[in-house]
Order: structure tokens, then C-alpha cells, then sequence
């Protein structure tokens, strides 16, 4: 009975993807995605490995920060700057007092600043000229750029490229059920990690231009399995920002900072800082360097689709983009490529959600006090449990975009409306020339930016265990459809029951919505939601829905459905939203619902 | 930008009625050349050999920069930096989707149609922006009486778009001596005010018709002006632009002018005329007719109170009379808002 529906999932797959792209009837995967060993592939990016050129990065990093918030900005006093940039920095150290977990590469680096401000606090005592602060000014920027540039070293990445498939496939095969199989027929990664989408495509045009991936960021699990993705897709390595939590375990921090991953300090909040960091992307950009960095910041706290992106680092396409045009290169374009990762669990989901409730509840939500850390452990813990249970990944490439939201076709042409195509350098003109215009290029990147989100939410893939979640979740709000977010989150265990058979009715309800929503390009289905089979997608979202966590998310027994975690439950359900699935009553004619709650709180 | 960009520069205006002679006329001051478009090649004819628009005034000359198209490709050649659409809503689409393929995608874009798209109720800016490979898109709206302007009468108008490039672009091109250009970041707002006007004007034809004074008129435009403050911000409009010429200032106009289509029709309809008849002897598209209908529907499933748009959707429907609409809005519960 389960091979018939196997076989089906896939003859699904293939019939409603046939136009789309070739799956691969095997694995699933884009047929792109090679899962056997390849040797590396070189880029741009290992120039980086090259000191003079790293030499040379800090130094146009330095300068460019210098013309944006000295030369452009005249009337800025660089004291005052200055001042701003040490209050920012004294703020900061006092929350980041190390102790003894601290890793001792966090450790060096606020042992760094820490001398770093003094010498600073103390120089501005002596001086007095505007000559002077500009030095300062400048020392600052480039104490803060040698921190953001990253190494790139090709026998480290050599070796990860290495170990990572067979780390994997001995972690896969020694927890697989299925070890007992004949030899040959041993699990392998490409069941489990779903490489999808618009794959060809992105490999094309990483030979025609410079590549910016944009993925959603759910764990901290993203960073190294686009690393990982990027590799399998015969991508060259990519430059990457990555938030410091990613540094705090020594093995990776001695990985990451040897793979081209820049370090994003979120706790600095100075403009000097902040333009070093912007900076930084351009360059590398410009350079065609082919970069990743998630445009909403951090991870996303409620578990949804990301709504509200990060503009400000988005920019550096554009920038970089009219620079190379303006430099005449060859291959001038920066493609924008989003991109869209699913786990059926998150093991940070209960400190993210905690987050959110926090964050969006105020006095309303009761903190309950369970920090989650991203250690080491964890993280084995995590693929130990994916491999061990059949769990999938899955990581769709989104259609590629121009720097202004305009989708490029295969050749790297912006396609317009009405068969046209858009040559990037005439939305750059204004006035008969070539130029960058900050409140025009600000309004591209906000375009840009809304096309993202939208293109996130369509290119989403929703997975049995999300839509498990989901049903059960509205079926139980029916049953108290007064209550508000935070009533309903502290309904008690008693509380928290749904008869099988209302779960089944809202289940099937919740499966046509989605259903017909992905018919019209909303978002996309997993193999197991394709089925259509109720009972089989519902045994598979139980069975595989957040599974790393102690709590049961959601749990079948004796002819009712019960949750042990509210919170995680709504994580989960959050997925989801953004479509407008989650209104109780009928849709109203609204078309984007990306971020927003109903007139009860939760998230529709 | 080099300094004489613009005067040496070619625009076009697609469309030959009054309202497109007028801005055509009015950018002819500031820029090389003028094209107009228009589709009939006998009318661009016309009025090549004879300087003056029959649509528009006989008696105004029209500037020797001035010159009617009536293909893309002649338009096009020139190389207009920046294309103003002065059409009828209806027609908007159309008219771009068949021009697209001529742009080049350095033109700067603006209309000035006063209405929105029937069945999507999308803005006209929207559908340009769904047309053409362009997002340098504004709109051109204000108290514009096109016979006034054509006196050489001072006026101002709103040149509104989120891009700076093109609202400075609109002031260069359109500005003269008796003819003033304001600008604004909030096209939704501009775009909403130029459209929801309409409903009032029909309320202002029907309170003139039935004999009411100042009173009762300025009791009219004060509650819909805040009607559509209402109906903008649900938009996602500002308040603050209904205040201003596109708002209040159109508004104005059209409800104090009897030369409205919207007016007469309201007119009309409280000497107790059925609307066909009104709408048949007009012989002209009232924009204002179709807005209602469609901004009272919108209202309806927003829950955005609207009662002098309802009251009009009704008595245009023939379900209220004049009496039964005036009664209804004069004993309504009381209502608290900031626009009181």
C-alpha cells in the first residue's frame, strides 16, 4: 500500500512539474544537483585567499565609508560621530561581559574592542582639530572592516567539501532504520535533502554575471547547508554574512572564517559600523564576488514566511550594479536569487517563538525561562534525527531577479511586461545620464525588496507535517473563537483536545485551500502533500512534525488530537500564514497578507 | 544632469482631448519638442495643417513645438524622454500594453487620468506599471478645469510619485508663469482624491438641483472630504494629501463647477430623471457613475464608512429617493471623528 502511494507521490510530481522543470524520479532533486563527489569549483572568491587582495578590500571598504558619512555629509561634525560610534560600542560591552562559556574567538574579539575603545576615548581627549577626528574616524572604520573581512582559504574548503558527504552519509547510515539493508542499497543523502527549483537557471547565470542568493532564514542550520547546497549545485563558494552566534563554537568559527564567511555583528549598532558593513557587500559585490546574505537580518522569530526585509544591505546590488555598468564590465549584472529552505522541525523553535510572543505581546505573554543554545551537540543531535527518521529537507531556488525585481530569463536579460526587456542601464539614467540617485535607488531597492517577500511566500514549499500543524491549530481556535492570541496560547492541557473526526473535516478543508492556492502559483506542495490522501499526508506530518523537541507538537491517541506546546505549535502552524489561509470567516478580496495578524493577534 | 537636458529634449502626450492639448501646451514652453498621439491620422492631420485642436478650443494656436502623431514608431523615433498618458480609464491599458515594446526604459512616465481600472480597481499607475517595462510612473492631478487653463487662467496641480527623479522631472516640464506645480510622494493618495471627487460632484448636482444653499454644500464637501480621507487610508493613502490640491482642491472644483459631467448627472437625477436617459442624453462617460458603484462595494467589504457614497449608490441605483437619501443622512446616530 505505502509503495503504491510512493509511486504515486512521484507520478504526481512529475505530471505537475513536467513544464516546471525534470525531477528526478529517484531523489526528488533537481537533476542539477550532483550528490556524488566533484572537485570544488573556483570563483572569484578565492582571491580573498590572496593578502594583497584582502589588503585591498579593507582599504576600498575604508574609503568608501569615508566618502559616505564624511565627504557626502558635510555638515556631519566627526566628533560627534565619533562620540555616537563609542557610546554605541560602551552600550554594547556592557551586555557582552564574556564568561567562561564565551568562545575564545568571541572572547578575542571583545578583548579587541575593548582596547580598541580606550585608545580611541583617550585620543579624543588630545585632540581638537576636525583633521584629527577624521584620522580617528578613519581608524575606527578600519578596525571595524579588518573584523568583517573574511579569509578565504582553498584547502579548508577543499577539505569541507570532502568531509561534509562523507560526514554525512556515515551520520545518515549509521542512524538509518534501514542499515540492516543489503549493501547498495544504504541510504544516501539526495532522499532526504531536496534540492529543487530553478537550478539550471542559477548555475547559467552564476557564468554570466555576479550571483546574490537571498534565502530565508530559519536556523542556524541555513548557514551551513547553503554552504553545503552551493557545493552540491557545482557552484563556486560563495561570500557570506553570518551572524557571530554562528562563531561561537570553535570548530565552526575556525571553519566559517576560513570559507569566506563575514562576520555580522548585530549588537553594533553604530552608523560608522553599519556603513562599514554595507560596504563591505558592495565591494565584494562589485568585485563578482557572488555573495548569500539574509535580507530579514536574524532568523525569523514567529516561524512565517519573512515579510519585512532588511533594505539597507539589499541596496549593495543596486550600487555595485551601477558601478560595474558604470565601469563598463563585461558582465555587469547582479542577479538577485531567492531562495527557500524547509525543515519539518527547528530545533531553536521554542526560544525563536518565545521571541516573537515576547516581542509582539509585551505584558500579555508569560515568558517561560528555557534558553536554547546552538551548540555542537545540537546540531549532530539534529541530522541524527533526520537521518534516523526519514525526516526531508527541503531548499527551493527561487526564479532569478534583476536588481530591481524584474525576473531575468536564461540569457540574464530583465524580462518586462508585455514581451519586453529592460536593459538596467535605462532605469539607472536620469536626466540623460548615468547616475546614482539616492531616493531613486532607495525606492528601486524597496521594490525590490517587496518582490522578495512575495517571491518567498510563492516559492515556499509546504510540508505535511506544517499543514498537520495548521489543521489542528484551526481546529481548535474554532472551538474557542473568542479567545485572542495569548488566551488561547494558555488554554490548558485539558483544554487542548480535538476530536479526531473535527480534525479530519478541518484537515481536509485546510488541504483544498492549499491546494487550490498552489494550482494558482501561490506556493508549492512536498511530495507527501501532493498525494492528496488525507490519512497518508496526516500519518506522515505527525510522524516527522518537530520531532527534535521533547514536547509532542502535535500527538494522535485513542480518537483524539492534543498538543503538549501551544507555542511550538503555533511556530510550526506560522508557516502557513502570510496567504491568508489562517482567517477564521470568509477571505475578504485582499490579495497580500505577508505579515499580518487578524483583529485577534494571530497571524493569518 | 547637463543643464539644458530638458529643453532640448522631445516628450510625448498620447492622447489628443482637451486635457492632453493642455499639458501638451503647457510642457511645449519648457522642452524641445512636443509630440501628441493620437490614433485617428486624419485629426493629427487637422491639426498639424491648421495649429489649433477641435477638441479643445478653436480659438488657441498651438505652439509651433507642438506636433500630432498617429503612429508608435513616428512617436517613438524621437526619442521622448518623457511620455504623459492623458486618457479616458478605460482605454489606459490598451493603449500602453500596445505601446510597450517602443520603450527604451529611460522615459519618465506620468498620466492624468482622474479614475481607476473597473474591475481590478487598480490605479491608473498600477496598470501602466503592469504595461510597460517603466516604474518611473507619477500622476498629474489637481483643480484643472481644462477650458480655464486654455484662458491662460493661474492654476497649480500635484505632480505626485515615490520617485523624486519624477516629481522634479513633472515641476521642470510643466511649470510656467500661470501655471504652478506642487509635489507629492503619495501617489496613492493623489490617484484616490482625482477618482473619489466624482462621487461628490454627482452629491453637489443633486443638493443644486433640489435648491439647497451654502450650507447644505459645504456640509457636503467637509463630510466628503472625510469620507475620502476614510476611504484613502484603508488605501493605504495619507490624510494630509486630501488636504491639499488633489484633494480638497479638486473637490472643490468639480462640485462647485456645472460644466461636470458627475454634476450634471446628479442634476438631473433629482428632477427625478432615470439614470439611462441621463447617462444616454449625456452621450459622455461619467466617471463618476461606475466610482461609485465600485468605491461603495470596496467600502462594504472593508468596513469603511462611506454614508454619502452609499446614499448616492442608492439613489442612482432608483432604490432611495432625494428625500428618503437626504433624510437618512441627517438622522444618523451621531458620530465622533476628528474630521467633525
Amino acid at each position: 500500500m505505502t509503495q503504491v502511494c510512493v509511486f504515486l507521490f512521484y507520478a504526481n510530481a512529475r505530471i505537475h512539474h513536467h513544464k516546471v522543470m525534470l525531477i528526478d524520479p529517484r531523489t526528488g532533486s533537481h537533476p542539477a544537483v550532483r550528490f556524488d563527489h566533484h572537485p570544488p569549483v573556483k570563483g572569484e572568491i578565492y582571491q580573498l585567499d590572496h593578502r594583497s587582495f584582502r589588503q585591498d578590500v579593507i582599504k576600498e571598504v575604508v574609503e568608501r565609508t569615508m566618502k559616505n558619512i564624511i565627504v557626502d555629509n558635510p555638515k556631519q561634525d566627526p566628533r560627534l560621530l565619533l562620540e555616537e560610534t563609542l557610546y554605541h560600542e560602551r552600550l554594547r560591552m556592557k551586555k557582552a561581559r564574556s564568561n567562561w562559556l564565551t568562545s575564545p574567538y568571541i572572547h578575542q574579539r571583545n578583548v579587541n574592542d575593548k582596547a580598541f575603545i580606550r585608545r580611541v576615548q583617550s585620543e579624543l581627549k588630545s585632540i581638537s582639530g576636525t583633521e584629527d577626528s577624521k584620522r580617528l574616524v578613519k581608524s575606527y572604520i578600519h578596525h571595524f572592516s579588518t573584523e568583517i573581512c573574511a579569509n578565504f582559504e582553498p584547502e579548508v574548503y577543499n577539505f569541507a567539501t570532502r568531509a561534509a558527504p562523507w560526514a554525512f552519509s556515515w551520520l545518515l547510515n549509521a542512524a538509518s532504520v534501514n542499515r540492516i539493508l543489503p549493501w547498495g542499497m544504504s541510504e544516501s543523502l539526495q532522499t532526504r535533502l531536496r534540492v529543487v527549483g530553478h537550478v539550471d537557471h542559477l548555475q547559467k547565470l552564476s557564468k554570466k554575471g555576479t550571483i546574490l542568493l537571498v534565502p530565508t532564514h530559519l536556523s542556524n542550520i541555513d548557514s551551513l547547508l547553503i554552504g553545503y547546497v552551493i557545493h552540491l549545485m557545482m557552484l563556486p563558494p560563495f561570500a557570506y554574512g553570518a551572524g557571530l552566534n554562528l562563531f561561537t563554537n570553535p570548530l565552526l568559527s575556525f571553519c566559517l572564517s576560513r570559507l569566506g564567511a563575514y562576520t555580522v555583528d548585530r549588537q553594533k549598532n553604530s552608523t560608522v559600523y553599519k556603513t562599514a558593513l554595507k560596504n563591505y557587500s558592495t565591494t565584494l559585490l562589485k568585485r563578482g564576488i557572488h555573495s548569500i546574505f539574509f535580507p530579514a537580518g536574524g532568523r525569523v522569530r514567529s516561524g512565517a514566511i519573512e515579510s519585512h526585509l532588511k533594505l539597507g544591505l539589499l541596496g549593495t546590488a543596486l550600487e555595485a550594479q551601477l558601478e560595474r555598468l558604470k565601469e563598463n564590465h563585461p558582465n555587469p549584472n547582479i542577479y538577485i536569487v531567492p531562495m527557500v529552505m524547509n525543515y519539518h522541525f527547528v530545533f531553536e523553535a521554542s526560544s525563536l517563538i518565545e521571541d516573537y510572543l515576547a516581542a509582539s505581546g509585551k505584558h500579555r505573554y508569560m515568558p517561560a525561562d528555557q534558553p536554547e543554545d546552538f551548540f555542537l551537540a545540537n546540531m549532530i543531535k539534529f541530522f541524527w534525527k533526520l537521518f534516523s527518521t526519514r525526516s526531508e529537507l527541503w531548499v527551493r531556488v527561487g526564479q532569478p531577479m534583476d536588481v530591481f525585481g524584474n525576473f531575468v530569463d536564461e540569457e540574464g536579460r530583465s524580462m518586462g511586461p508585455n514581451g519586453t526587456t529592460i536593459d538596467p542601464k535605462s532605469w539607472l539614467t536620469s536626466n540623460g545620464e548615468l547616475v546614482a540617485i539616492p531616493q531613486r535607488d532607495r525606492e528601486y531597492t524597496k521594490m525590490l525588496g517587496e518582490k522578495i517577500s512575495q517571491r518567498y511566500h510563492a516559492e515556499n514549499v509546504a510540508l505535511s507535517s506544517h499543514l498537520v500543524a495548521f489543521s489542528f491549530f484551526q481546529a481548535l481556535r474554532r472551538q474557542y473563537p473568542s479567545l485572542d492570541l495569548f488566551r488561547f496560547l494558555r488554554l490548558s492541557d485539558s483544554q487542548r483536545i480535538v476530536q479526531q473526526e473535527r480534525f479530519y473535516v478541518e484537515a481536509e478543508r485546510c488541504y483544498h485551500m492549499i491546494r487550490k492556492a498552489a494550482d494558482q502559483g501561490q506556493l508549492h506542495l512536498s511530495d507527501a502533500l501532493r498525494c492528496g490522501d488525507v490519512k497518508i499526508w496526516v500519518e506522515d506530518g505527525l510522524r516527522q512534525l518537530g520531532l527534535f523537541h521533547d514536547a509532542k507538537v502535535v500527538k494522535a491517541s485513542s480518537g483524539v488530537f492534543t498538543t503538549e506546546d501551544m507555542n511550538l505549535l503555533y511556530y510550526y502552524r506560522n508557516r502557513l500564514t502570510g496567504y491568508g489561509f489562517g482567517k477564521l470567516d470568509e477571505a475578504s478580496q485582499k490579495h497580500n497578507f505577508y505579515g499580518e495578524t487578524d483583529e485577534k493577534g494571530f497571524l493569518v | 544632469m547637463k543643464k539644458d537636458f530638458w529643453s532640448e529634449s522631445n516628450i510625448a502626450v498620447f492622447g489628443g482631448g482637451s486635457f492632453g492639448t493642455v499639458l501638451a501646451s503647457l510642457a511645449a514652453k519648457n522642452v524641445g519638442s512636443v509630440s501628441v498621439y493620437m490614433r485617428n491620422e486624419d485629426q493629427a492631420r487637422v491639426m498639424n495643417s491648421t495649429r489649433t485642436n477641435p477638441n479643445y478650443s478653436k480659438d488657441v494656436i498651438l505652439h509651433e513645438r507642438i506636433r500630432a502623431l498617429s503612429s508608435f514608431e513616428k512617436v517613438f523615433d524621437l526619442s521622448p524622454k518623457m511620455v504623459i498618458f492623458a486618457l479616458p480609464s478605460h482605454a489606459t491599458r490598451d493603449v500602453a500594453r500596445a505601446a510597450a515594446k517602443y520603450f527604451k526604459g529611460d522615459e519618465i512616465v506620468l498620466h492624468a487620468t482622474k479614475g481607476i481600472e473597473e474591475h481590478s480597481l487598480k490605479r491608473i499607475s498600477m496598470v501602466l506599471s503592469e504595461e510597460l517595462p517603466i516604474v518611473r510612473i507619477g500622476a498629474i492631478s489637481g483643480p484643472n478645469l481644462a477650458g480655464e487653463l486654455a484662458r491662460n487662467e493661474p492654476a497649480a496641480t500635484v505632480v505626485a510619485s515615490p520617485f523624486d527623479d519624477v516629481i522634479q522631472v513633472g515641476e521642470k516640464v510643466l511649470t510656467t508663469d500661470r501655471f504652478r506645480v506642487y509635489t507629492a510622494h503619495d501617489l496613492v493618495g493623489v490617484e484616490w482624491g482625482g477618482t473619489l471627487k466624482n462621487i461628490f460632484a454627482i452629491a453637489s448636482g443633486i443638493l443644486e438641483s433640489s435648491g439647497f444653499g451654502w450650507n447644505t454644500r459645504s456640509l457636503l464637501l467637509s463630510r466628503g472630504l472625510a469620507e475620502m480621507v476614510r476611504f484613502g487610508l484603508a488605501m493605504g493613502a495619507k490624510s494630509e494629501t486630501f488636504l491639499g490640491l488633489s484633494g480638497m482642491g479638486d473637490l472643490i472644483a468639480t462640485c462647485s463647477s456645472s460644466q461636470s459631467r458627475n454634476y450634471r448627472v446628479g442634476f438631473q437625477l433629482a428632477k427625478g430623471l432615470p439614470l439611462e436617459q441621463i447617462l444616454s442624453e449625456l452621450g459622455q462617460v461619467a466617471e463618476g457613475v461606475r466610482t461609485t458603484r465600485i468605491v461603495y462595494e470596496f467600502a462594504m467589504d472593508r468596513g469603511v464608512e462611506m454614508p454619502i457614497t452609499e446614499t448616492v449608490y442608492r439613489i442612482l441605483k432608483g432604490e432611495w429617493s432625494v428625500d428618503r437619501g437626504v433624510k437618512h443622512l441627517m438622522t444618523r446616530p451621531q458620530v465622533q471623528d476628528e474630521w467633525a
